[in-house]
């Protein structure tokens, strides 16, 4: 193959080889930032989602206990009782919301049970509002009522939020895991490529180099005339096997130059002698 | 040894000398020296008249 087009190839392999590696480091790329997003709207937000319902249920609770202690007053009782009702009503719609998000299993029952025992918790609530209500503003009976009913759900979310915790913590963990492996691939492909096209490089290079050193201790032999025993043997059909035939002919017109002096003062000294 | 190669040498030197005899070496890449060990073949031969029909053009004028 000729220099020119053996370097040709090559120019073009590593064009080939560094898009391909572009490509694929642009595709891992894409790929770890559909991982990160799948783990910042999945497990993540429903972590935060988790929180949210946390807050809310502990805001439930406040709530109930501001009508029970300010509910003397009919102003105040209506303002905490409709306060109540209303966080009631939105922790309920969150948690059955959350529920139908969480795909981890576990996480799942642990939200049916609270949703569950939210709507237990609602009846009790109701009786010990109705006890209230009657007993004229009779906190204590309705806190009887009510008296470590909210542990249960409490501790349910609590359970809630860990489980979806670990849940987070475990697939942040996956996409550590991922985006390390993908690193690793990252760097032996471009490693891999690296090595081929030096390699192939120096192949190229090594191989032009040598043949122009033949081709110089010929040059130099022939321009000392030294042509004695002088083989100009470029074998191949490139830039360098051409030039090694066109040395090939300098070489014969010096060998014949030589010839036709040697013979000319062979004759001079002849002449010179029958004198 | 390649009688045929040989003539073509002499024939060129009767003709133009040294000068003619170093072109045709040239044309060919073989030598006077060379042609005695080279072959007689085809395409030694048809090498040497076409290098031959060359150097006789070019030193005739």
């Amino acid at each position: 193959m000729r220099i020119s087009k053996k370097l040709s190839v090559f120019f073009a392999g590593v064009i080939v080889a560094f898009s391909v590696l572009a490509v694929t480091l642009i595709m891992q790329l894409r790929t770890q930032a559909r991982q990160y997003d799948a783990l910042l709207n999945s497990p993540i937000h429903q972590m935060e989602e988790a929180r949210v319902v946390q807050v809310d249920f502990k805001k439930q609770v406040q709530e109930w206990k501001d009508t029970l202690l300010r509910g003397h007053n009919s102003d105040d009782l209506a303002n905490y009782t409709k306060k109540f009702h209303d966080m009631e009503s939105q922790v309920h719609t969150e948690a059955e919301a959350l529920q139908e998000q969480v795909t981890d299993p576990e996480a799942r029952q642990l939200l049916e049970k609270f949703v569950n025992a939210h709507t237990t918790l609602r009846q009790k609530y109701a009786e010990a509002y109705k006890a209230y209500l009657e007993g004229n503003a009779d906190f204590k009976a309705a806190d009887r009522i009510m008296r470590g009913a909210d542990r249960a759900p409490t501790d349910l979310f609590d359970a809630v939020v860990a489980r979806l915790n670990t849940v987070t913590k475990e697939s942040v963990a996956q996409q550590r895991q991922a985006t390390s492996k993908g690193s690793k691939v990252a760097i032996a492909t471009a490693g891999g490529l690296l090595f081929l096209v030096g390699f192939f490089g120096f192949l190229i290079v090594r191989d032009i180099l040598a043949r122009l050193g033949r081709l110089k201790q010929v040059s130099d032999r022939l321009a000392k005339a030294d042509v004695s025993g002088l083989v100009v043997d470029m074998q191949g059909s490139d830039e360098i096997a051409e030039f090694g035939k066109s040395m090939r002919g300098v070489h014969a017109a010096i060998e014949e130059l030589l010839i036709a002096a040697s013979a000319q003062s062979k004759a001079q000294a002849a002449g010179k002698g029958q004198l | 040894m390649a009688a045929q190669l040989v003539n073509f040498y002499e024939r060129i030197g009767q003709a133009h000398g040294a000068l003619g005899r170093m072109k045709l070496a040239m044309l060919t890449n073989v030598s006077s020296a060379q042609a005695k060990n080279a072959a007689d073949s085809q395409e030694n031969i048809q090498k040497f008249e076409k290098a031959l029909a060359q150097v006789l053009s070019e030193l005739k004028g």
